[in-house]
């Protein structure tokens, strides 16, 4: 253990272009190894597209990377950084943001409640300064409603601001997923299936705002998905998983033609 | 030296009197948890009530062998009375809701043995008198005690073998450990839960008469044992009646070696510490594998 | 016409009030933990408990040894009532700390029998240590706020309790101001997030853990303060007072009144104490429902909790939009 802190230290410069790197990560459950000694990197200012079959290990891979999961073996480094010990919401509090794959809208909450969640440093979450410091809290909740209406309104969420999250639709709840994931000015968005229901205009709309997110701002994006023609549209790099393991990386017309990937989809699971 | 040894063998022996106790009554909880899948606070209402039937058919008349089965038999319809008229209602809805309805459905019973029982029988001993033991080794041997002992280790073995050879046993074991599983496996879990219920409800019957036996019988004894019990179960893994018999022996005679460092009044600290550590660390318990 | 001025007496209001507030207190702690945090605490009464005790012990002095009838406490101050009731919530709120502790690791059911556990482990001590809290005696000549202050100030002639009724009708409001400005700040905000879906939050960069133990401080110094006030407005406080039924009896409250609505905590606790102030008038020839309050109480709120969790709609939470919205347990 104490040797691969020593590597992380070392290769520090070489990877300083990966803003999520993992090594050697591996998670069992029981008799089953969901992800077996899986080392990528995503890298910053880019858009990385995870994709294969159902039960390749994604969501496994994506909980080990937000810290949901404790990884039996191996690293996780974010901007170089070792964060494997971290908790999920301190790897947040880096800037590494996920969605969820089956969405965890908070129902019994308004949807400009969820937008508001989103936003970290909020001083009124500190009971003294909630209670005694009206100002500052009220101007910190002005500036992030803005924010917030701003985001639901391109989302096309605008009328639903005092909406219980519980009432909307499948695809609206992805989108205020996504939203609420934007609220936190993440440097490194996980995106589980982001476009799951949510009607194919809408669709669009979203991958140009996600391109342009990452080209204007730098933010960078790990995208599941199984619509494979839009992974491969918007996406810089790509990354093919079959039964917990990596089989290939690298450019989209690459990938795309990679014959383990393609009798991963073809052989065993389904898209 | 020899009155220390025989201090700590008087410690060890009713450690496990106590100890069979808890295992008894662990293991019909064990079983119900397992497969109903919530905490039920009512099971110490179910021994106390046993344990007040036999004791009013003692006062009837009757010989106290038969009148252990009563009772028995008395916690074993309370059970599938409370299941049919309140539990199966709620059996829908999360362990949260299971659990503050069984709290209600505690206090309903434990309060209507108020209303129910006269008073002169409301704190009371079974008045039978049983086997004269003399001391071995120093040690004080009460009659009752052993009468415990060997019926709890009677209704263990026939439980196990029930449990272990009979095709009902072994789904119900099945459904306790994994009740998906055993869904799967084409098993009438619906009919199972009666099955079990019943079953729960009679060793938990069978344990609160004793419980009577070795001390009393008086309205609040079904709920304060219950947390020692809780402790067996949670400690031996849900659903495992094994884990909870062998917690349950461990738990009566941790408690009472307690005694050589920590005064009487504070015994039920042990059982209570031991309950918090094991939800703190295991709430599969100990051995168990057993998920919810 | 006797009957009629007994029942309508100031000093039976008054003390009625008293019930009323103090319950009240009890309902906005528990609320704060289960309404807004979902957090399920079974020790509330334990906490209630712990803050009248420590009240007592700080602000009255150990009796003189007397008979055998006297208790056999050995500790105990003579600090102002102010101090009294400030050691009160600061005991009580890091008890709650230390109880809570139990949720970062616990949810539901088993957070639940592990409070109890911990209220029982209360209880115990509060019973043993007899030196400390006179065992399972009572602790007498419990000083009352500014008894004599009213008395000449204002010498309206009222009984002291009257005057009580004020002074705890205050802390009740500003508790009551408190606790709603924390539920619609981000704090609670972020309360709310745990109770609906404990990872999101943490998924959004919260230390759930840390607000939890807030949310269990909180909440159980109000329950401490309630103690502290229940406390000086009797002479006199025993253990037996503090049963664990109490627990389920504010639990009652809380969900009738709609948790997550604080005022809606406090008509729970009116509607409750309304059905004890009946029960009580009820002579005891009548069939069932007149009779032993002591046994009666419990199994009325058994039925109760039994009918709440049956009829509310899908959970508990007040709100039934908010509720079936969620379609949550």
């Amino acid at each position: 253990m104490n040797d691969t802190q020593q590597l992380t230290e070392n290769t520090t410069t070489e990877t300083d272009q990966a803003i999520l790197e993992t090594r050697d990560v591996t998670k069992k459950f029981g008799g089953l190894t969901a992800v077996d000694r899986v080392s990528i990197e995503v890298n910053a200012g880019e858009i990385t597209g995870l994709i294969g079959p159902n039960g390749a290990g994604k969501s496994t891979l994506f909980n080990l990377m937000s810290g949901f999961y404790e990884a039996d073996d191996g690293t996780v480094l974010f901007r170089g950084d070792d964060v494997t010990a971290l908790r999920p919401d301190e790897r947040a509090q880096e800037g590494l943001i996920r969605t969820f794959q089956i969405t965890r809208e908070l129902s019994g909450m308004t949807v400009m409640q969820n937008m508001l969640l989103g936003a970290q440093d909020n001083p009124g979450e500190a009971v003294m300064t909630a209670l005694f410091k009206n100002s500052e809290v009220n101007q910190f909740e002005q500036h992030q409603r803005e924010r917030a209406e701003e985001l639901l309104n391109y989302l096309e969420l605008g009328d639903l601001h005092d909406e219980y999250a519980g009432n909307l639709s499948g695809g609206q709840r992805k989108l205020l997923e996504l939203g609420r994931a934007l609220m936190s000015d993440p440097d490194l968005l996980l995106l589980d299936e982001p476009m799951a229901g949510v009607n194919p205009d809408l669709t669009d709309h979203l991958l140009d705002r996600i391109t342009a997110l990452c080209e204007d701002e730098g933010k960078s994006f790990l995208v599941v998905e199984h619509d494979i023609e839009a992974i491969m549209n918007i996406s810089d790099t790509v990354i093919g998983m079959h039964q917990g393991e990596i089989l290939v990386s690298g450019d989209p017309e690459v990938v795309q033609e990679d014959e383990a990937l393609l009798e991963a989809y073809l052989g065993g699971g389904d898209v | 030296m020899a009155t220390e040894v025989a201090t700590l063998l008087s410690f060890f022996w009713n450690g496990l009197v106590e100890g069979s106790l808890i295992a008894l009554a662990g293991l019909g909880l064990t079983l119900l948890f397992g497969l109903l899948n919530f905490i039920n606070i009512a099971y110490g209402e179910y021994m106390a009530w046993a344990a007040y039937i036999t004791l009013l058919a003692t006062v009837g008349g009757l010989p106290f062998v038969g009148a252990i089965l009563v009772g028995a038999v008395g916690g074993g319809l309370i059970a599938i009375a409370a299941d049919r008229a309140i539990f199966q209602h709620f059996s829908n809805r999360s362990p949260v809701v299971l659990l503050v309805v069984s709290i209600g459905t505690s206090f309903i019973l434990r309060n209507l043995i108020r209303v129910l029982v006269p008073s002169e029988f409301r704190t009371a001993l079974y008045g039978v008198e049983l086997l004269h033991v003399p001391n071995i080794a120093g040690v004080t041997i009460l009659g009752n005690q052993v009468v415990v002992l060997i019926l709890s280790v009677l209704i263990l073995g026939g439980v196990f073998l029930l449990l272990n050879r009979t095709r009902i046993g072994i789904a119900m074991r099945a459904a306790s450990n994994d009740t998906d599983l055993a869904r799967l496996r084409g098993i009438d879990t619906n009919r199972l839960v009666i099955y079990v219920t019943v079953l729960g409800g009679f060793i938990a019957g069978i344990a609160g008469v004793m419980l009577g036996l070795e001390s009393q019988v008086n309205p609040t004894m079904g709920f304060t044992f219950l947390i020692p019990v809780f402790a067996a179960v949670i400690l031996g893994g849900i659903g495992d009646p094994l884990g909870a018999v062998i917690a349950g022996y461990a738990l009566g005679i941790a408690q009472k070696l307690s005694l050589v460092i920590i005064p009487s009044e504070y015994t039920p600290a042990v059982a209570l510490l031991l309950l918090i550590a094991g939800l703190l660390t295991r709430p599969d318990g100990i051995f168990g594998e057993t998920t919810r | 016409m006797s009957v009629v001025s007994t029942i309508l007496s100031p000093s039976l209001i008054a003390t009625t009030l008293i019930f009323v507030i103090v319950w009240g207190m009890l309902a906005i702690g528990l609320n704060m933990h289960w309404g807004e945090a979902g957090l399920l605490n079974f020790a509330h009464a334990a906490f209630f408990a712990v803050g009248a005790y420590t009240s007592a012990i700080l602000t009255t002095p150990p009796p003189e040894s007397g008979g055998i009838l006297e208790a056999t406490r050995t500790i105990g101050f003579n600090f102002p009532i102010v101090v009294g009731m400030i050691g009160a919530v600061v005991v009580t709120a890091a008890i709650g700390v230390a109880i809570g502790a139990t949720s970062i690791r616990l949810a539901d059911d088993y957070l639940a029998i592990v409070t109890l556990a911990g209220a029982e482990l209360i209880r115990l001590v509060i019973v043993n240590q007899g030196s400390l809290t006179a065992g399972t005696k009572p602790i007498k000549n419990i000083p009352r706020p500014l008894e004599g202050t009213f008395r000449e100030v204002l010498g309206l002639g009222l009984p002291y309790s009257v005057y009580y009724v004020g002074i705890s009708g205050l802390v009740l409001i500003g508790t009551l101001i408190m606790f709603r400005r924390l539920s619609d700040s981000p704090f609670g905000r972020v309360l709310n997030a745990i109770r609906e879906d404990e990872d999101v939050p943490k998924a959004l960069g919260r230390d759930t853990g840390r607000y939890k133990l807030k949310a269990f401080g909180l909440g159980a110094g109000v329950a401490g303060l309630a103690g502290a006030l229940f406390a000086h407005s009797q002479n006199a406080i025993i253990a037996s007072q503090f049963t664990a039924s109490l627990t389920f009896i504010i639990w009652a409250a809380v969900i009738i009144g709609g948790s997550g609505s604080y005022v809606g905590a406090l008509a729970g606790a009116a509607v409750i104490l309304g059905i004890q102030a009946v029960l009580r008038v009820v002579p005891s020839t009548v069939p069932i429902i007149g009779g032993d309050l002591e046994v009666l109480r419990p199994i009325i709120v058994g039925i109760l909790l039994i009918v709440v969790m049956y009829v509310r709609p899908q959970g508990m939470f007040g709100n039934k939009e908010q509720t079936l919205a969620g379609v949550k347990e």
